[in-house]
């Protein structure tokens, strides 16, 4: 299995925490795929510390500057992604996961289908299915 | 299943209300029954920025049949109105039934209607949002979460609806608030003077708020005190 969790922000440690506690499996690689405007990820791999505690392998990779939806999806096919986990940010009066406009790409983005949970921390896009 | 809340540009009875001379601040749709051929029968609360005519709104809106309108008791320039309209303008509603996505509510303010509705999952996302943005231009995925229940559809939340015409706008923010903050937990979370700085009100406001509060609440159960 190959997930891919999306960083917005050097601070997501509880949406990486549930993603590789309860979503990814021991083995699996875990892609971190940051946005160009999240800097330095040192600190937070080292305070979660991915293949001691949680026995996964990883890569960091970042998207482009002026990304689009399709470098997204790109980067999923290329690495034949199963997942793909979206942190949760904010949360509306009503409880709702905050949907911003990249996550509302990916969600209603054509080529890509599967089971969308919502997790605590995390929107969690499983069973992944390319429709090139 | 999944509950969706987005946000699309009025269109249909929506934008014709927001298109009134008399400047609406919202719009609610509270119920909707079919009526024979394409015709739906809609039940909304609108809210108004004065008091405004059966007459009035009739004059400015020769499609729409207005069967019946009552002013709130409680709170200002704000009516109950049952109309009936051709399907066509509620699109909404009429793209989210059509598609079997059960909607809970639809609410138009600020020039924009926020719809909040369940679907099964994420290709029945897909295939709802799809249509719906194709045919009102755009829309706006504001927040999802799981849900393991449909919960209330449209005009199935009886008990606030009864409860809007009796509480006003002010009481029914300090009851929320107070609720929010766990004031009727037992042990209580906050203290009153907490939900009094919280609404930027002084302690004594808030227990006569509460109080009238409680005491609609009973007049509503019970009936008049006698």
């Amino acid at each position: 299995m190959t997930t891919i969790l999306l960083i917005k922000s050097a601070d997501q440690h509880p949406s990486v925490r549930e993603t590789l506690d309860s979503v990814a499996e021991p083995g699996e690689t875990v892609y971190f795929l940051r946005l160009p405007t999240v800097r330095c990820l040192g600190e937070l791999i080292q305070e979660v510390n991915p293949m001691i505690e949680y026995d996964v392998e990883y890569t960091i990779s970042c998207l482009p500057t002026g990304y689009e939806v399709a470098d997204v999806v790109d980067f999923a096919v290329d690495v034949e992604a199963d997942r793909i986990c979206i942190g949760i940010f904010e949360r509306t009066l009503t409880g709702k996961a905050r949907i911003d406009d990249l996550t509302q790409s990916i969600l209603l983005h054509e080529h890509v289908s599967g089971d969308l949970v919502v997790g605590d921390h995390a929107i969690i896009l499983e069973n992944l299915d390319y429709d090139q | 299943m999944l509950r969706i809340e987005f946000q699309i540009q009025p269109a249909g009875i929506s934008s014709k209300l927001f298109g009134l001379e008399e400047q609406v601040r919202s719009i609610e749709i509270d119920n909707a029954l079919p009526v024979t051929g394409d015709r739906i029968f809609l039940f909304l609360t609108a809210q108004f920025d004065a008091d405004v005519s059966e007459e009035r709104l009739a004059s400015q809106l020769p499609e729409t049949q207005i069967v019946d309108m009552a002013k709130a008791e409680v709170n200002q320039h704000t009516y109950y109105l049952g109309v009936i309209v051709d399907i066509s303008e509620a699109s909404v509603l009429a793209l989210l039934t059509e598609h079997r996505a059960i909607p809970h509510r639809i609410v138009g303010r600020n020039a924009h209607l926020d719809v909040i509705a369940t679907v099964r999952d994420w290709n029945h996302l897909k295939d709802v949002a799809g249509t719906i943005e194709d045919e009102h231009g755009s829309l706006e995925l504001v927040g999802t979460t799981q849900t393991e229940t449909i919960g209330f559809p449209l005009g199935g939340n009886k008990v606030k609806q009864s409860m809007s015409g009796k509480l006003s706008d002010k009481q029914l923010e300090v009851l929320e608030t107070a609720y929010r903050m766990g004031y009727f937990r037992v042990p209580q979370e906050v203290t009153a003077e907490e939900i009094a700085n919280e609404l930027d009100i002084s302690r004594s406001t808030l227990s006569e708020r509460l109080r009238r509060v409680e005491h609609n609440f009973c007049e509503l159960l019970f009936g008049p005190q006698e």
